[in-house]
């Protein structure tokens, strides 16, 4: 490296210590003029006041809810898939949890709520297993859905849905931003965005000099171990990820989870792998031990320079979908890159 | 080998022209192995990414003969483990469908019979399930080992509903409808009840049938099965074209159609249970090709079911290179590309049914 080149990082460095000073100290927010209304999802929401009983579904709204300090104000939840992020287990243990997955309309109800915050239109949308949003106006309860499950995405087709436009951590952010008003704590909610961007701005810092040079491939699960996997396409979070570490995603397609035969992953040749560990046990492939076992003795993804080389990343599943742990995803994939000496 | 030492299958084609029986029967088994050697060759040859034709010979050189050429281990192992095992299980499930469908549209003399009438396909469909939603076995019970345990028993209990209705082609049929009605109800039961969308999702790419997770211990798993059902059938082959004119004619020629009746769909049950156990139950196969292969060779069993087997395994190998090259980057489920080629060619062969009348 020249001397101009180190010169110029360490202005560069300074510039970003700089912007994360700034982006600490957000300017004071008002507080909250009710009537308030919150365009969200086509429908346009009305609250007269801060609500005081949310019923959430879905755990990273749920979280996000509890990063606002709302967890008083949450008075049921539902839809876990795995334990609740670090810091939040005693908070999150006091709160009824209404089903570990789909809750049923009654039980959501039967907390009383006067909110309801999902975070798929595949629970609560128009197309919903628990409810349509209509059934839960009629009876005055506004339901606010995660931007990210929304916008970019189409769920007509019912199921899970298809992506349409990349996910960002803008649209995490604008639902970050979104509960902050609703709920008349936008200082606290201008605060939290501001450190998680600082986080994301920090990891990206850490392996500034990869950039172009690294590709990857996230394995997220297989219907049978030595089925064709589901991988990570660019339009889900793991593209997200990679997009903002500069980090080439081996596979190519638009779809969030294609199947990618182990074919294409291993004459792709991606300097790293990173394979999902979840408490999910639906399929033996959702075994990280399994996972890693496949990887040692499949006669050709062992033969993987990613593989013998050890370049094989560990990440929680959470972060490999649009959740508020995808910003975990971006820490724990360039802190790997860094101890594994791809990063100077 | 002459047509003295070979099994009835042969003794059919050799009545009809003595002279020509051994030259037919040479040209015809040069045939089938110059199309299964050519097929088998297309399979690893094209795949998703592209390795060439020269990688491909000097991988088969190097393991065939260890003629030692330096490769990427990466391309050999592609080429060998995954791609030739591939094929080869393409081979023997095309064959014992094909085979399968053949035996049962004689037996029960129905044109529309195939190896999941009886119930084998929703049965494997309810064992997986079994295994991948409810969690059946614990994680200890692949969903393959499901599916085969679902298969038979759904069959065990189509066989003792025909037993109790009377045993005719019609009471099988009817054996079949219902115990495939029962356990395509219980799949959707436990889908419907339990299952998430992704979960339906990764379930229902199992079901429609895929390859890619053939290795080579599926090969040494499906090429006896595939082989020894070959055998069994042609073995019957005389008895088969005795069932043209129904069980009755059948027995007044002689023909021990109890025992007929029982080897020959035992044997198909088993065939198709370990194939879709193996590769999911791939639809269109078991129906299409013996009416293609009729329409090409003829009604007699001797030349007809080595000439399905022949056909199904072609027809096999090529729809998983279509399924894995039609769309780049992307596999499809085998049963999608079967079913898209077969329903056109089935709706051909009805057309042209009258005219072959």
């Amino acid at each position: 490296m020249t001397l101009s080149t180190k010169f110029l990082r360490s202005v560069l460095g300074a510039c970003g210590a700089a912007a994360l000073l700034a982006l600490a100290l957000p300017a004071a927010a008002g507080p909250t003029q009710y009537p308030l209304t919150v365009k969200n999802c086509g429908r346009d929401l009305t609250f007269t006041q801060a609500p005081t009983r949310t019923v959430s579904v879905g755990q990273s709204s749920t979280e996000i809810l509890y990063l606002l300090g709302l967890a008083e104000k949450v008075v049921g939840t539902a839809l876990w898939l795995g334990p609740v992020i670090e810091g939040y287990e005693e908070v999150n243990a006091a709160i009824p949890r209404l089903a570990d997955n789909d809750p049923s309309f009654e039980s959501v109800l039967g907390a009383k709520p006067d909110l309801v915050a999902t975070q798929f239109q595949w629970q609560i949308g128009p197309q919903g297993v628990v409810a349509t949003p209509e059934q839960f106006a009629e009876l005055g309860i506004p339901v606010y859905t995660s931007p990210a499950d929304c916008i970019g995405k189409d769920n007509s087709s019912g199921g899970d849905g298809v992506r349409t436009a990349k996910f960002t951590m803008d649209l995490i952010y604008q639902e970050i931003d979104d509960l902050a008003r609703i709920f008349d704590v936008k200082q606290r909610g201008d605060e939290l965005i501001a450190e998680l961007k600082a986080r994301e701005a920090a990891a990206r810092q850490k392996i500034a000099s990869l950039d172009g040079k690294v590709s990857a491939v996230f394995w997220f699960s297989s219907a049978e171990l030595d089925i064709d996997p589901y991988v990570a396409g660019l339009s889900g979070a793991p593209g997200y990820i990679m997009a903002t570490l500069g980090i080439r995603n081996v596979i190519e397609s638009e779809e969030e989870w294609p199947t990618v035969g182990w074919e294409t992953i291993a004459r792709a040749n991606p300097t790293v792998l990173v394979a999902g560990r979840m408490d999910r046990r639906r399929f033996p492939a959702d075994d990280i031990a399994v996972k890693l076992k496949f990887l040692e003795t499949d006669p050709v993804a062992s033969l993987m320079p990613a593989v013998k080389e050890g370049r094989i990343v560990i990440m929680d599943a959470q972060a490999m979908n649009p959740t508020i742990r995808t910003i975990e995803g971006i820490e724990v994939l360039a802190e790997a890159l860094e101890k594994a000496g791809l990063a100077p | 080998m002459t047509s003295l030492q070979l099994p009835s299958a042969e003794m059919g084609a050799g009545r009809a022209r003595p002279a020509l029986a051994p030259v037919r029967f040479a040209a015809g088994g040069l045939l089938a192995a110059v199309t299964l050697t050519a097929a088998l060759a297309l399979g690893a040859a094209v795949g998703e990414t592209s390795i060439p034709v020269e990688t491909v010979a000097k991988t088969v050189a190097n393991r065939l003969w260890r003629a030692g050429y330096a490769l990427d281990p990466i391309d050999e192992g592609i080429v060998w483990n995954y791609r030739i095992a591939r094929a080869l299980v393409a081979a023997c499930c095309g064959a014992s469908l094909a085979l399968c469908g053949v035996v049962l549209q004689s037996l029960l003399r129905n044109a529309l019979a195939d190896p999941y009438i009886l119930g084998i396909s929703a049965g494997a469909s309810s064992g997986a399930v079994a295994v991948a939603i409810l969690g059946l076995g614990s994680g200890f019970v692949s969903l393959s080992l499901g599916a085969f345990a679902g298969a038979l028993l759904a069959f065990g209990l189509v066989a003792l509903l025909a037993l109790g209705a009377g045993r005719g082609p019609a009471a099988i049929i009817l054996a079949g409808i219902a115990g495939s009605q029962l356990f395509n109800a219980l799949t959707s039961f436990v889908v419907t009840k339990s299952a998430t969308a992704d979960q339906a999702r990764g379930i229902m790419f199992w079901l429609l049938g895929n390859l890619s997770g053939v290795r080579w211990p599926d090969v040494s798993l499906a090429v006896p099965v595939a082989l020894g059902g070959l055998l069994i059938c042609l073995a019957h082959a005389r008895a088969l074209d005795a069932f043209a004119f129904g069980s009755r004619s059948a027995a007044s020629l002689g023909v021990p159609v109890k025992r007929v009746y029982a080897v020959l769909i035992a044997a198909c049950a088993f065939m198709t249970a370990t194939m879709v156990s193996i590769v999911g139950s791939i639809g269109f196969v078991g129906l299409v090709i013996p009416h293609a292969a009729r329409l090409i060779v003829g009604v007699r069993h001797g030349l007809l079911l080595p000439a399905s087997a022949l056909i199904g395994a072609t027809f096999m190998i090529a729809a998983d290179v279509l399924s894995r090259t039609v769309i780049p980057g992307q596999v499809l489920p085998i049963g999608v590309m079967t079913a898209l080629v077969g329903a056109p060619a089935f709706a051909m062969i009805l057309i042209h049914r009258p005219v072959a009348r």
